[in-house]
């Protein structure tokens, strides 16, 4: 159960996002050099409280991606999260668009709903 | 290794197609159905820790689902879902000798 206290955090976070979404964006970007960039906290879909900050997903427009086969475009931002990713992210849903791409196709796929996971 | 050998789909999952325990995992069996690929080799990393670990070390990927075309390493959930959109899907399986089941449909619309 989700007391009050933990409610409370997850609310004070809200606005910014979390610790780990500030790290989060601030290597992306460092990494990157992002012309957009979004970090969304998809934890609370996945039946954390809010502010859990396990599930992420990041969609990321730079041009570096130009050339690069989608495998490598995703490689690139684990690389950047490589010491999240062996701690607390969980999961991490990739968007790695061009800056050509994104001006053609400024929508990203919506997450797919839980399914339980391994809390089954 | 071996494992990712064994088929020409090989998926690393959370649950089963049949009954898939993670969104992300749901998503990939939901595309290779929408393909007609329902002969494919599933490993439930849930089942074993030591899998889903090695599977995340072999591919130098941090995530579960994975999936493997011919033995090589595809992506995720969301790799596989843009190459579904682009039609890089059906052009992969096509090397696979796999056809398809979205080629018969369009065919049959130019039909009509």
């Amino acid at each position: 159960m989700r007391g009050p206290l933990l409610a409370a955090a997850g609310v004070a976070m809200g606005g910014a996002g979390g610790p780990l979404a500030r790290t989060i964006r601030a290597k992306l970007t460092a990494a990157l050099q992002p012309t957009h960039l979004e970090v969304r906290d998809d934890s609370p879909r996945h039946g954390g409280p809010p502010g859990a900050e396990t599930h992420f997903g990041v969609l990321v427009v730079s041009g570096l991606f130009a050339g690069l086969p989608l495998l490598q475009r995703h490689r690139l931002v684990h690389e950047a999260l490589r010491a999240e990713l062996a701690g607390p992210l969980h999961a991490l849903q990739v968007v790695a668009r061009t800056p050509e791409q994104w001006q053609s196709d400024p929508k990203t796929p919506p997450a797919p709903p839980c399914l339980g996971g391994s809390k089954r | 290794e071996r494992l990712v050998r064994e088929h020409p789909v090989v998926v690393f999952m959370k649950g089963s197609p049949a009954q898939p325990l993670c969104g992300f995992s749901n998503a990939v069996v939901q595309i290779l159905r929408l393909h007609g690929v329902e002969d494919y080799r599933a490993h439930d990393v849930l089942q074993d820790p030591d899998l889903r670990q090695g599977i995340k070390n072999y591919s130098n990927w941090p995530t579960i689902p994975q999936v493997y075309l011919n033995g090589e390493f595809v992506g995720g959930c969301d790799i596989l879902l843009q190459m579904h959109q682009n039609g890089d899907l059906v052009e992969e399986l096509k090397k696979l000798g796999i056809r398809s089941a979205l080629l018969d449909a369009e065919k049959d619309q130019e039909k009509k």
